[in-house]
Formats: structure tokens, sequence, C-alpha cells
């Protein structure tokens, strides 16, 4: 065996020489856990992965996430604009100041007319640049956007339809692309997406479809401490959980996202890195406040009760966070609220109180999908933790994307689905906290699938949208999250940890609490 | 004859259209929208609405149809949506990677299955016939996803000895088959994919050698003082139409690629292409693909039916 | 699951040996004599009784519940406490779960042939015996059903209709019927061609007898040997389809998304992961060969 190995190995030197650089020194090649490449037009698909990977690799956003630390929760940071202030004269009216000397990877200057002309590409239908794919991408961000002005060459106006304090951090999302590009592809987007230009931290330099996507870094960007530090990064999409550890282990790839919690003592002992992390991220059950027993506070009170979440932590190799509130405990907004802890006979109780025992439930879950963790197994333990304590829970299993359609749907189409499975992103304010409860964003305009409403919690959204003190909007923020812990308005179960693994050769990542990552200071020694 | 292959080609072109009107109707019973790749999971109906419109979704079906048959005819197979990339070219690209793996499949499960039917065929009953179907059982029995999972697992995890998956650093642009760096990521997902047709064309093979050997003929050609071997050629010629069909049709097969071996080695050939298509409901490409794979199989159809008329003049079909 | 054998067009049914009249009542005597001597037959038949009668009976003879999960009990080894085959990713039983598994991968495996005998064996006899138009209409249509890869059109089915046991039945019915179809066709068309049928018409027998006493005869053999061989085809598709999360829906225990699911914990009980594998390629072995045995015994050659 041992000859047949070193016959091998001295045949594949001979040919890795040949084939040029496969893994040479300083490619950082990642299997991720996307089904496919994320676009490269704008704003990328394949959810938060794609922005993670390609989307702040190769563009900016007026407002970046500040990703160079662990510690906290990250937070926004000036990215393609230095500054912002909401209007003295006008609470819908946001001034940014852009950043000077910026250059597009193309050569063009960035200006205040490319920011207009994105916004155009991204929400106007009538524009000439418009593209609908990434209309589809930016629009859940642009829920309150209504305009954009510009005011000199170094600075810009949005407008607002309401008063929006919250407007920085969805700007974050809409990633600015060069108006010179376009031009010269004419406003060909399949073209375009073969030559992609920005102004992020990483070029672009080839692609095969559905294969892999290679970047170079940009030696010009203008944060000279985030010039990446690799000689090249190459995103490989593998949707396989053991398809990542195979290829991890027998070395096609230096890094991979998400890990089965199983394999993790597998690649433990190859000797590779696993980081975890906690990060804006729930998994829990959104519930039906139509129809069915959840409209009783009660029953959502006991369904919190019943769940062993230690349990769920077990069954998933410790990778992950019991859910306490929406938001991770370390989010600025978590507070105090009011705790769940397991608690079977009272949930019994609760139920008994609320006339619903057994209390059938239907929750609608999917075999896979972006974010859901491990649902099938997961579900099943809620399942069970959930039939012991009183309730009888039917899983309605189906695709991720039929389960996507019918979180957008609403609860009113879907009477007899109880709770949905869809794990979300809790990035921001607005997505972490108001979108489950505001009125504003019922589905299908919004989020909001069980159509939760409640006047008490209205105000208060509308009071954190229209204060424009940071410290103050904080305050307001605490008590919603307070409040929805109170109502009990989702099942609260897991937060995900985002494990990672790395070859030990892998070195300088720091991990941020975020659903991005910097991957710019990542170097790869030899 | 030239008549009746004139006649059955023009048979094929209902089929043809049969199964384009399949193919384009059969993605709409899909549950899920048919613009989900382009949604973000947080999309709401309205901006579905104006999204279809941009893409044409929210006409009719029948219209839809019709438009979409127009536009093959001149060879445009639309956009797909997730990639925005002509599906023309998707469908290309993948079925050339999948012909490189049928290309190394193709002649090693036909010469081995068929290598190891004869042998079997010529002495049916004896131990090694036994042992050889016993052989072929095992392939076709097999689920081959596992043996390729399992085969991951022993040479690329434990041994290290080939890669696990993909085609290389390079993908599918930079693939030399020539170059060890490149070829030894075709020899686990070929060997995975040759252990059915192997099976099958040993099982085949046997049973037709087996098959002629009883006929009368060749008790004639033994009386006449044939000698073992020369009887065994009349054999072998005799049983190869047959052969040759099911190899026409496992070839078919080979081209349209595994699904589930090309899912586990993550090969981007045609049956990944379609999995992805399915999962992410893009419309276009799952329409071109499964058109593209049917009518290669429609061809491959005309021909193993024409032989098998050489063969029997009396089930000439249709 | 893939391009499997039984699907190819079975070739020339019946070639100028075809029976030349209804078997007679020693032939089933004789097959019964020669599957008795079958040794290996007999071996694998009785394989495949006892993976039904488990099935039949799986809630009296599986040793635990096998949807009761236990999280300190998840992926044991073999024989930990008393669990024969270990345990799963949720602690259930592997070896309930394999018994109860049956229940539905059989279920996959001989519903869809049944429906597609009865539907497809009808369609070809009705199109042999009356050849003309109605022939060509009946085989025209399955003509484009053939055209589709079988593995592409169960997966392209069941994926469009959502999954699920019911729809992946379904789509494997469909993919069985157009096989099944030319069997009957070509069995019915060689035998409608042989003088004893025109003898027995000339004779005055009417169209419901001739097909009644000669034509079923001579079809349901090659029909029933094809379908027993398309059982094994059945169990390896549906546990493809379930693989590829087209097929069944958890929790139910199934034997290909049972490989599926644990297919995330090899590095750590591989012998336990393997086992739900190695049921369906026993499953398939036994009945691909206790196929084989009927074919030979039966004489019919497909």
């Amino acid at each position: 065996m041992k000859h047949v190995l070193a016959t091998a190995a001295a045949l594949c030197a001979a040919a890795c020489l040949t084939a040029g650089s496969a893994l040479a020194a300083g490619t950082l090649t990642i299997g991720m856990t996307a089904g496919d490449l994320p676009q490269t037009t704008g704003n990328p698909d394949q959810g938060f992965e794609g922005y993670r990977f390609v989307g702040y690799n190769l563009y900016d956003s007026l407002v970046l996430w500040d990703l160079s630390q662990g510690d906290k929760a990250a937070d926004i940071k000036p990215g393609l604009a230095t500054e912002w202030h909401i209007d003295e004269g006008d609470n819908k009216r946001w001034i940014f100041t852009l950043r000077q000397g910026v250059k597009w990877h193309d050569g063009c200057p960035f200006t205040a007319d490319d920011v207009v002309w994105n916004l155009g590409y991204s929400s106007n239908e009538k524009a000439p640049q418009f593209n609908p794919a990434q209309f589809a991408q930016a629009r859940p961000y642009l829920g309150t956007y209504a305009g954009v002005e510009k005011v000199d060459d170094h600075t810009v106006a949005f407008i607002t339809k309401v008063p929006d304090s919250l407007f920085p951090y969805e700007i974050s999302y809409v990633l600015m692309i060069s108006p010179c590009r376009a031009k010269e592809v004419n406003n060909n987007w399949t073209e375009y997406a073969l030559h992609p230009s920005g102004t992020g931290p990483y070029k672009f330099d080839k692609t095969v479809a559905h294969q892999r996507l290679e970047m170079v870094p940009n030696a010009d960007y203008w944060d000279k401490a985030r010039v990446p530090k690799q000689d090249r990064l190459v995103l490989v999409p593998m949707p396989e959980a053991s398809t990542r550890t195979a290829a991890l282990l027998s070395g096609e790839v230096n890094w991979i996202e998400a890990p089965s919690p199983d394999a993790i003592d597998r690649l433990k002992s190859s000797g590779m890195q696993i980081v975890t992390k906690i990060y804006p991220h729930n998994w829990s059950y959104q519930l039906n406040f139509v129809k069915g027993p959840f409209t009783d506070k009660r029953v959502r009170q006991a369904a919190n009760y019943a769940l062993n979440r230690a349990d769920m932590k077990d069954l998933l190799n410790g990778l992950m966070l019991e859910e306490t509130s929406t938001v991770t405990p370390s989010a600025a907004y978590y507070g105090h609220p009011k705790i769940y802890d397991y608690d079977p006979a009272k949930a019994k109780a609760l139920l008994k109180e609320a006339n619903c025992l057994p209390c059938k439930v239907k929750f609608a879950i999917s075999t896979s999908g972006s974010g859901q963790m491990q649902p099938l197994p997961m579900n099943e333990l809620a399942k069970s933790q959930l039939d012991a304590a009183g309730f009888e829970v039917t899983l309605d299993t189906m695709d991720w994307n039929a389960l996507l359609k019918l979180g957008r749907e609403g609860a009113e189409e879907h009477p007899d689905t109880h709770a949905i499975n869809i794990s979300r992103a809790m990035q921001d304010p607005f997505n972490a906290l108001i979108r489950h409860v505001w009125t504003g964003a019922w589905a299908p305009k919004g989020a909001n699938w069980g159509h939760f409403s409640n006047p008490e919690i209205d105000k208060l959204v509308a009071d954190i949208l229209g204060e424009f003190d940071t410290a103050k909007r904080l305050a307001l923020l605490t008590k919603l999250n307070e409040a929805m812990n109170e109502e009990a308005a989702l099942i609260f179960v897991a937060h995900d940890l985002n494990p990672r693994a790395m070859s030990p050769k892998v070195k300088g990542f720091v991990q941020a609490q975020s659903w991005f990552q910097d991957l710019t200071p990542v170097s790869i020694t030899p | 004859m030239i008549f009746y292959i004139l006649r059955r080609i023009l048979y094929a072109v209902p089929i043809a259209l049969g199964v384009s009107v399949v193919c384009f109707s059969l993605v709409y019973i899909a549950p899920g929208d048919p613009l989900q790749t382009v949604m973000p999971p947080d999309a709401t109906a309205e901006t579905i609405e104006i999204v279809k419109h941009a893409y044409g979704f929210d006409k009719p079906i029948p219209v839809q149809y019709l438009i979409w048959l127009g536009r093959l005819a001149t060879g445009d197979m639309g956009m797909s949506i997730s990639t925005r990339r002509p599906v023309f070219l998707e469908v290309t690209d993948a079925l050339a990677n999948t012909s490189l793996l049928a290309l190394f499949a193709v002649p090693i499960a036909f010469s081995l299955g068929y290598a190891i039917g004869v042998v079997a065929g010529c002495f049916p009953g004896r131990w090694i016939d036994r042992v050889v179907t016993g052989t072929a059982v095992i392939g076709v029995s097999l689920p081959n996803y596992w043996l390729g999972i399992v085969l991951v697992i022993v040479f690329a995890v434990e041994y290290m000895l080939l890669p696990a998956t993909g085609m290389g650093p390079t993908g599918s642009t930079g693939f030399r088959i020539l170059e060890w760096s490149s070829a030894k990521y075709l020899i686990l997902p070929v060997i995975t994919l040759a252990m059915i047709p192997i099976g099958i064309l040993a099982r085949t093979t046997r049973a037709a050698v087996a098959e002629v050997r009883n006929q009368d003929f060749v008790q004639t050609l033994r009386a006449k003082g044939l000698s073992e071997g020369a009887v065994i050629r009349h054999v072998l010629k005799n049983s190869l139409p047959q052969v040759m069909a099911v190899m026409g049709l496992q070839f078919g097969y080979l081209l349209g690629g595994s699904i589930l071996v090309e899912t586990v080695f993550t090969w981007p050939g045609s049956g990944f292409l379609l999995s992805k298509a399915i999962i992410n409901r893009d419309v276009p490409v799952l329409q071109g693909t499964i058109l593209t794979l049917s009518l290669v199989f429609v061809a491959t159809n005309l021909v193993v039916d024409l032989l098998q008329s050489l063969v029997d003049p009396r089930i000439r079909r249709g | 699951m893939t391009d499997i054998a039984a699907i190819d067009r079975p070739l020339d049914t019946f070639d100028e040996q075809a029976a030349p009249a209804t078997r007679v009542r020693g032939y089933w005597r004789s097959v019964l004599y020669r599957l008795r001597h079958d040794p290996v037959t007999l071996f694998f038949a009785a394989i495949v009784l006892l993976v039904v009668l488990a099935a039949i009976f799986a809630p009296l003879i599986a040793p635990f519940d096998p949807y009761k999960e236990s999280v300190v009990g998840r992926l044991k080894p073999l024989g930990w406490r008393g669990h024969l085959f270990g345990t799963d990713e949720l602690g259930r039983d592997m070896l309930s779960r394999l018994i109860y598994g049956g229940r539905v991968s059989l279920l996959m495996g001989v519903v869809p042939v049944l429906i597609a005998s009865i539907v497809g064996g009808l369609l070809g006899v009705v199109g042999g015996f009356a050849g003309g138009r109605i022939n060509t209409a009946i085989m025209r249509t399955m003509d484009v059903f053939y055209a589709f890869p079988s593995v592409l059109l169960a997966v392209a089915v069941a994926g469009a209709m959502g999954g699920g046991i019911t729809n992946g039945m379904l789509a494997l019915t469909l993919v069985f019927i157009p096989p099944m179809c030319r069997v009957a066709e070509t069995a019915t068309t060689q035998i409608r061609m042989l003088d004893y049928i025109e003898a027995a018409r000339a004779t005055g027998a009417g169209t419901v007898t001739v097909i009644r006493y000669h034509v079923l005869g001579n079809v349901l053999g090659p029909v029933f040997v094809y379908a027993s061989s398309l059982v094994s085809v059945s169990i390896l598709l549906a546990s493809g389809l379930s693989f590829l999360g087209l097929g069944v829906r958890p929790p139910t225990a199934d034997w290909g998304l049972m490989l599926s699911t644990l297919r995330q914990s090899i590095y750590v009980v591989p012998i336990v992961c393997a086992l739900p594998g190695a049921v369906i390629f026993v499953s398939s072995v036994s009945f691909n060969l206790v196929s084989d045995g009927l074919r030979a015994a039966m004489d019919v050659r497909l």
C-alpha cells in the first residue's frame, strides 16, 4: 500500500507541476454551501452566502459592515459613503457624503451620478439600465425607498416614503456596480456577469459556469488595510455537506462552510481548524396568528416551555446556541426578556388552561435550505419534545422553495398550517425584530407570515423608525425585543454557530459575529 | 427498406413534438415559483409579480409554449433564470462534460460487459457462468450512488489517492484528458457509472449468446465439421445485433448523464444540471435539458428500431 | 438507480420459436418442477420472502419503536444496549427502522410495477391485437414517454409533482407503463400473426375467445416475468428518488431516505451508515435473481 501511495504521490507531484499552480501558495479555495455560483451583476443571489463571498468582495455599498473583530455583534461602518445624516428640515431625506478618490476596477472614478444610476439599475422599471433580476434582489431592502437625487458630485440624498431611521442598514445591502462597464457591454447583463467591475477589495478574474469563480486582490483598494493578503480567492459551490467534508479532507479546497456536525471529530483528527461564532441567525417557528391554537398566547408560551434546547444542542454536537429570544444575547438590544426555560409540566398546565390538550398543530418544514441547519432531525426532535408536553405535532415536509412560497403567501392563505420553520437572518434591527411583528410587514407584503398585530407594538415600531438618535432608538429596540418575548411571538429554538472548517495552512481569519465575513486578512502558508 | 427508414424518421417528428409538450407542461405542474432562484427568501408577492412580468411568465401557458417553440425553431432555448446564460450554452457545456464521462465509461462497460457475457454464454450452467452471472447481477442491483459514496470515502478521504469531487483545479475549461492532474478526477465517477451498463450488457450478451447456441443452425454447423472456434464466431455474429441494440440504449443513457452519480461527484454534467434546475425551478434550463436529452434518446430509439427491423423484419413498427 | 437493465427495451420477445399454442396444463407443473430444482432461485426467493414477511409483520418483530428518539443514544455502533444494528442520527433503533423501512420500499417496489403491468399490459394487448391505427396511436403515445430516459422521467415527474410517496409511485408507474406495454404488444403482435390464431378464427372462435385463450395465455408469461424483473428496478429507483429528496418524506422510515440522511454521519459510525445501502442491495439482488429463475423456469425470453 505504502508503495502505491508513494508512486501516486510522485505521479501527482509531477503532474501538478505541469498543470500549473493548482493550490499554489496563497490560493484560498472555499467550498460554499450554495447550489450554484452567486450572480456577479451586483446584488448576488444565493442568500447572504452570495453577499459574503461575492457581493462584498467584488463590490461595496455606501454603508459596509465592520467585520474586523469577533467580540461583539458586527455593526455598520462607512463604505463608499464616509458619513450620513438625516436632513434637519425633512425626516424623510437622508444625506450621504460620498468617499472621494475611489476608482472602479475599470478605472473610472466613482461619483454621485453612479449612485443615482445604480438605484435606477435595481429599482426603476423605466430606466434603460433596469435589471429585473437585480430588482428582485434589492427590493426587500428598499421597502421605504422613494427616490434618490444628486446634491453635488460627492453628495446624494435618499428620499424615503416614511421616516426611516434604519435606512443606512437597508442601503448596506444595495451594492454599487460600475456604470462605465455597463456602458461598455451595452447593458447586456449576461456579458456584464463575465466582466464585472466594482470597487471592492477583489477583482474578478475568471469563472467556469456552475463550477468555480476566481478573484484576485485589488491592490488599489481604497481601504489599504483591507487589501487581500492571499494571491487568489476561488469559490466552489458544494451544496452537499458530505461532499464539502470529503473535498476538504482530500485537499481539493482549504476552507469549507458549514461542515456537518457529525463530521467535526473526523475533521479535527485530520488537523483541520474548526471555527464557530454566534451570529445573528435564528432557527425558530413563526406562528399563525390568524387561525388555530397559536392565536392563544398561553399555547405559544407552552410551546416555548416544552422545548428542551439542551438536547437539541447535543443533537447538533454542540454546534448551536440555545435560543432565548429572537436575537442573540450579544445583540445590543437584547435587554432582559422573559426566558422560557425547559419546563414540560408548566407547558402542559398552560395547554390545559388554554383548553388545548392534546393540542393539534401542523408545522411546515423543509428538507434542506440555506440557514436551515439540519432541518429534518431538528424538527423531528422538536416534534417529539412538543408531543411529550401535550402537543400533537404534524410535520408537513416540503422542499425549500415550496416552503418559501408558503412563507411568502402568509397565514391567511394557509389556515391549516400553524407554524413555519424558515430560519431568518437578523442582521439589522428591521430584519431581526420589526418584520416579524409589524402590521406594516404582513405577508404577502412583508415577512410577518402569521399576521401578528398588536397596536402597542405597532406604535413602538413607528417610534423606532422615527427616532434618529441612536441611543434613544436602542432603548426602544430593547423594549420591542422584550415585548416580543412576553408575547411569545415565535417558538424560539436555536441560533446557529456558523461552523467553518479550514486547513491548518489557513491563517489570519477573524470570525465576525455576522452573516458576512472579511476574507482579506487570510493568508495561506505553503 | 429505404422507404421504411424514411417513414420511421417521419414518425419521429410527432414524437419529438409530443416530447416538447411533455417537457413544457411538466415544469408547470411544479409547486414553487419558476422565478424562485432570482428571488431572495424575503421577496414579497408584489415584487414577484413585477419580475414575472419582466420575464414574460405572466402570459397564458399555451402562449408561452408557442413562443418557446417558435424560438426553439431558431435554436434559441431562452435564458437560464438563475445564471442569465443562454440555455443552449448551459446544455451544451453540460453535455460535453457528461460525454467526457461517457467517453470512458462506454468503452469500459461495453468491452467488459460484452467479454464476460460471451464467456458466460459459451458455458451456460458451468461454474464460470454462475460466477459471471452473479457479478452481473451485482452490477445491476447496486445502488450506484451508494457505491460512489463508498468509493469517495475509501479512495479520496482515507487513502487520499484520488480526488473526491468536481473536475479539478481549473474546472471543465482547463480539463486535459491526457494529463493525470485532470484525468484522475475521472476515475471514480467513471467506475461508478460503468457498473450498471457492465451488468446489463453481460446479462444481455449471455442470454443472446446462449440463445443462439441453442438454435438449429449451430448444430448444423457442428455437424458440418466446423471447429468450435468457427462455430463460436458464427454464434457471436448472430447474437451481435441484439447486443448492439442494448448497447445503443445504454449509450443513450450514459449520454443523458446519471443524475445520482453526477450529484454524488459534483460532476457538472447534464444530470447535475437537471437536478439543479429542478431544485431551483429554473424552467428554461429544465425544459432545454430534458428536451435535448430526450431528442438524443429519440434518435437512439430510432436507430434501435431500425436495427431490430433489420434482424426481424416482422416486427417493423408503424 | 440509473439506467437499469430491465428498463431497457425488452428485445424481440418472441422469435420464430414462439409457443405455438396455449400452454398446456403440464406447463405449470414443469415450471414448478424446474423451480424446485434451482437452489439459487430458491435461496433468494427465501430472502425475498423473509423481507416481505418482515415488512408485513414489522410491528410484531421490530425490537423497538422505529420513531422513538433518544439524543443521548444517537449514532451508536452495532450491538449497543440491545440495538443489534446500532442507532441512527436521532438515536432510533436501526434494525427496527430497517424492518419498517421495508414496508415503504417494498410498497414502492411493487405497487408501481403492478399498476404498470395492468395498464401497460392491457394497452399492449389491445394495440397488438387490434393492429393498424389503434396500435399506432397507442404505441406512438408510448414512444413519447419512451423518449425520456427512465431516470430522467422519474426524477422530472416526481420533482414536478413535489415528491412524496404517492407522487413517487405515480412517477415510477409512468416510467414502467411504456416498456410493459411494449412487451405485451410485441408478444401479442407475434402471436396474432401465427397460423394457429388464423386457424382458431377460421373455426369461428370470437375475438374475445381468441384473446382470452390464445393471446393472454401467451402474453401473461412474458408480462409476469418482465414485471418481476422490474420490482428490483423500482426499489432502486425509489431509493434514488428518496436520496435526491424527491421520494419518501421524513420521518417515515425508508431505505433510500435513511441512506441519504446517514450519509452525513458516515465518519461517526461507518458500518451503521452503510446498512441501508446494503439492505437495498441485498433485496435488489434477491428480486433480480428470483426473476431470473422465474424466467428460466417459465422458458420466457425477454
